[in-house]
């Protein structure tokens, strides 16, 4: 746990980073020696100081989607949701990787600064323009942004991949735990989701990466764990807090435990289903409600995941089902696990008419969605975490190459990185990762998706590339 | 510093840890020892990091290694450390130059919880999790977190055999040229106002939620077919009422009531139904329940009166006794005065059983459902009202006098009359205080002949005044021809005493208020007795001014 002291210095880092935010946003529309910026510019600079006082050195580095400061990965308030994301936008635009900022810094300093960066996203290079301003700034320090080099994640992915498979096993167990009677460690689950929890935060895309494959057998404990993933990652956007996202994630785990109840030959019946399978399988909120009510002495958690299991199918417009008489507001937990279990329910090839959709179409389905079955806001969320193109989508390139969405761009969303999977005449080639952000010597970016297709309708093996 | 230094500090830090599981464990956070075991644990640790940045330790099941050597060996099963570290996945644990008193007390407090106790729902791992520790870092086997062994390469085999047939991404590629050009979703950016609606969103998040299980619960227990799960959704329903208590939120649960009556009223409602319907409700009076309200009461929490008052409404008459037995152990005065307001309304379900509280050992509660009693005023307490007159406590006879005088009926008089000649004064004036309540004729010829008697005179001057006053309900002319009498009296013998009895005649004139008898009074006022003197002239006074 952190202490005071470095509680003290996260809030000053975090307000600094905001309000470095603000002085360039305002820096943009209004000269510098507009009272406004120089009142922005002040109390900066006094965050500025109580960070210098703290800390001899500010450090202010982009890794992947997230600042981290002196070497800390910062978590930032929900109030300061849109400022972060802006700056990171525009740190990104100019491909500035390293803010560095030493004891001595002055106004003027920091007024150079500005300068050169509000001035650079129309040069070609715009890093090179910084650095070119910022000459004989001694006390301001900056550096280029780094590629993602691939090796590194190696170990990562091999981690990430094995605690998704460890969650997906508890998760079987659990039910078949559940259906022999048998007692279930629920230490064991918030382990589980801790670990998810943690790759979330830290390694988000790779963990969204695992919920593209949907081939597998096991689909219902596979989907369990998908929609916690998405759950725990929309609930990071929101800005909650790591014991909520835990609780968010086991709640979302746990969502579909009624449909232990239905027999396998309902829930894997490769048509349509009748009236009456209907019924069963519209029972399964109800039952899992009860279930979950079973599993241990009622408190936060378990009433938490009792009102999801029951309604995560009633709609935020209570068109969904089970029908109630008193219908309330649904729990801000069941709208957010109602649009991973859409989606992912959408995008597997299981449900919702046995032929799964790509994620694209789903995304466009759930858009007509939002205001009626789901909640609008929070599915401005979820598409602004999934992308326009989410993990797994077959592409096609305006290069004529065909490649697979690899990992999404949180600021430029219509830019992710894809790995390549034919060249320009449709020969097969070994996956190398491209990053859609990058540019050509005339500043215009090298390649852009133009075309969206199916792989399961090819054949194409999403895990042989992915895992 | 010396390797030799180095494993010494190592193993110190080991017994550091043993000894602060102990202690932690035994003392509160501000005793002495406690506050000692900390320092010096913290100590040893800063003594390590002078020399080193890092201290890590390997667990292995029986053994603990710092860098290769061992620092610790138990093969026992029993306080085994390095078991107690392996057995939830932990296999390396790391401390970083940095380390606050803080943290390290925090990880102590930790390792020294009782893990075999059944109420603790979170493992060393969850804990040290949960605290987010900057300067401790640890890795963790998730291995056993799996229920199939290799589940990984089973899923990847099955993904395997079901691409047995090669893709075809050529036909993708010439398909591709056929598809609609990718559609640009709309990435629209959260604005300010969408922010400030989900911080609200997330601030009514933070509410209890058990409102909305109780709902959703009920919705549940309208909606099963099978009737054998009435009794699953009931027991969980009970589950909910004893944690809204717990927390409280009495509202939930008064809601809920309000619901299942509502329900419960139902003319085709099911049997079992009923029943399990039925047993929420009881449950919401039972002793566990009331004991828990007692206590919330008890502990100075602000409580809605008036929901309060509405939960009450809608308890069954189980809810009585608990309540009795409540009402003897509450500690303050504000709660024992909401528990009384509670038997007012729920003992008229139940009379006997109120009635029961009657025999309770202490003094007070058997004042106290006295005092309920004579609120709800039922006449059927009477005869075990009586049975209490004869109560050790004079305060529990005071009560009982005083209701029996409200409540009336013909044991009443007798007893009440016995009361009378009662040892204890208090007693008498409290007997004579009842009779004002019950205006019969044969009431009002028992005080005039007991006034009549020879050692009336010798009562003591509070209790002839009570006589008097009592007397002064029948405004009669019989009672006033009484009066005269009195007032006329003459005798050379105890004077005084005579003086006395005129006096409080007088002042029952006064309160009868008949100006007829203003010349008696008016002679009076100029009596040789000065007491005599002065109620009489009280007495006119208060005859002038009623006119």
């Amino acid at each position: 746990m952190p202490s005071k002291e470095e509680l003290k210095i996260q809030k000053y880092a975090q307000d600094f980073v905001n309000q470095l935010s603000v002085v360039l946003r305002t820096s943009q529309i209004h000269d510098l020696n507009n009272v406004a910026v120089k009142s922005n510019i002040e109390k900066m600079m006094s965050h500025v100081s109580a960070l210098l006082g703290m800390e001899n050195i500010i450090t202010l580095e982009v890794r992947g989607e997230f600042f981290y400061f002196n070497e800390y990965r910062m978590r930032y308030p929900l109030e300061y949701l849109l400022n972060f994301d802006f700056l990171m936008r525009e740190f990104k635009k100019r491909e500035l990787g390293s803010f560095i900022i030493v004891k001595n810094v002055t106004l003027q300093d920091m007024q150079t600064f500005i300068r050169a960066f509000i001035e650079s996203p129309y040069a070609t290079n715009p890093y090179e323009r910084i650095e070119e301003k910022m000459k004989g700034i001694e006390n301001i320090k900056i550096d280029r942004l780094k590629s993602i080099v691939e090796e590194d994640f190696l170990d990562v992915r091999k981690m990430v991949k094995k605690s998704y498979f460890n969650a997906v096993s508890f998760t079987k167990g659990v039910i078949h735990k559940i259906k022999s009677g048998e007692k279930v460690s629920l230490k064991k689950a918030k382990r589980v989701v801790e670990s998810m929890v943690d790759h979330i935060l830290e390694q988000e895309q790779l963990l969204l990466g695992m919920t593209a494959i949907k081939e597998y057998d096991e689909y219902t404990y596979h989907h369990s764990v998908n929609v916690s993933i998405l759950c725990v990652a929309l609930g990071q956007r929101l800005g909650l807090n790591r014991k909520m996202l835990t609780e968010l994630g086991m709640v979302s785990l746990f969502h579909d435990i009624g449909k232990m109840e239905i027999p396998p030959e309902v829930l894997n019946k490769p048509a349509s289903f009748t009236e009456e399978e209907w019924k069963v399988v519209r029972k399964h909120p109800s039952i899992g409600s009860r279930a979950l009510l079973k599993l241990k002495k009622l408190d936060e958690l378990s009433i938490r995941s009792a009102i999801v299991a029951f309604e995560h199918h009633m709609h935020y417009d209570f068109t969904g089902y089970p029908k109630i008489t008193d219908p309330k507001k649904l729990d801000f937990y069941s709208r957010i696990v109602s649009l991973a279990d859409q989606y992912d329910a959408m995008t597997s090839a299981r449900v919702y008419s046995r032929v799964p959709m790509t994620p694209d179409k789903a995304l466009s389905l759930m858009m007509e969605r939002a205001g009626t079955q789901l909640d609008p806001l929070l599915f401005k969320f979820f598409i602004n975490m999934i992308g326009v193109f989410p993990v797994g989508t077959l592409v096609m390139l305006n290069t004529k190459e065909l490649g697979l969405v690899y990992e999404g761009n949180q600021i430029f969303v219509s830019r992710p990185r894809v790995m390549l999977i034919t060249d320009n005449v449709g020969n097969r080639i070994e996956g190398r990762v491209i990053d859609l952000t990058e540019k050509d010597d005339k500043d215009q970016y090298s390649k852009s998706i133009v075309k969206t297709l199916d792989p399961n309708k090819y054949n194409i093996n999403l895990a042989e590339y992915f895992l | 510093m010396t390797i030799s230094d180095d494993l010494i500090l190592a193993k110190d830090i080991i017994q550091v840890f043993l000894k602060g599981k102990k202690i932690l464990r035994m003392y509160p956070q501000n005793n002495p020892i406690y506050m000692k075991t900390i320092e010096d644990s913290f100590n040893k640790f800063d003594d390590f990091f002078t020399y080193q940045d890092t201290l890590r330790y390997v667990f292995r099941q029986n053994e603990i290694l710092y860098d290769t050597e061992q620092v610790y060996e138990n093969p026992e099963k029993e306080d085994n450390l390095a078991l107690f570290f392996f057995k939830d996945g932990l296999r390396e644990i790391t401390f970083r130059k940095g380390l606050t008193a803080n943290e390290m007390e925090d990880f102590l407090r930790i390792i020294s919880m009782d893990f075999e106790r059944e109420v603790l729902e979170d493992d060393i791992v969850t804990l040290f999790w949960e605290k987010d520790f900057e300067n401790i870092q640890y890795v963790v086997d998730e291995t056993f977190l799996a229920d199939e062994e290799d589940y990984e390469s089973q899923a990847m085999s099955e993904l395997e055999e079901k691409h047995k047939d090669p893709d075809n991404l050529l036909q993708a590629y010439e398909d591709a040229f056929k598809q609609e050009d990718a559609k640009e979703i709309a990435v629209v950016q959260i604005v300010e106002t969408e922010l400030q609606i989900l911080f609200k969103e997330l601030e009514d998040d933070a509410q209890d939620k058990i409102e909305k299980l109780n709902n959703i619960l009920f919705e549940i227990l309208i909606s099963v077919e099978r009737k054998n799960e009435y009794a699953d959704v009931a027991t969980s329903l009970i589950a909910s009422v004893e944690y809204a208590i717990g927390k409280g939120n009495l509202d939930a649960v008064r809601k809920l009531l309000v619901r299942l009556k509502r329900l419960t009223d139902r003319q085709d409602i099911d049997g079992d139904l009923l029943f399990q319907a039925k047993r929420v409700i009881y449950f919401a009076g039972s002793e566990k329940v009331i004991t828990a309200l007692g206590e919330m009461l008890d502990s100075g929490q602000e409580i809605d009166e008036k929901l309060f008052d509405e939960y009450i409404d809608h308890l069954e008459k189980n809810a009585i006794l608990p309540f009795i037995k409540v009402l003897g152990e509450l500690k303050t005065i504000h709660a024992r005065k909401i528990v009384i307001d509670a038997l007012v309304t729920l003992g008229p379900k139940d009379i006997l059983t109120l009635t029961k509280g009657l025999n309770d050992p202490r003094w007070y509660v058997t004042r106290n459902i006295i005092y309920i009693l004579r609120n709800i005023g039922d006449k059927r307490a009477v005869d075990h009202l009586l049975k209490t007159v004869q109560h050790t406590d004079i305060r529990v006879k005071k009560e009982v006098i005083r209701t029996l005088g409200e409540l009336g009926g013909s044991n009443v008089l007798v007893a009440l009359r016995n009361c009378l000649d009662d040892k204890e004064i208090q007693v008498r004036i409290a007997a004579l205080k009842a009779f004002s309540n019950i205006s019969s004729d044969t009431v009002k010829k028992m005080l005039m002949d007991r006034i009549m008697k020879k050692e009336f005179k010798d009562k003591s001057f509070e209790e002839k005044k009570e006589y008097f006053t009592t007397l002064a309900n029948w405004k009669d002319s019989e009672v006033l021809e009484f009066l005269v009498k009195v007032m006329k009296k003459r005798s050379f013998f105890g004077r005084s005493k005579l003086f006395e009895n005129k006096a409080v005649a007088a002042h029952c004139l006064g309160l009868i208020g008949s100006k007829k008898v203003l010349p008696l009074l008016n002679k009076h006022k100029n009596s040789n007795s000065k007491l005599l003197r002065e109620y009489a002239y009280t007495a006119i006074k208060r005859i002038d001014s009623a006119q």
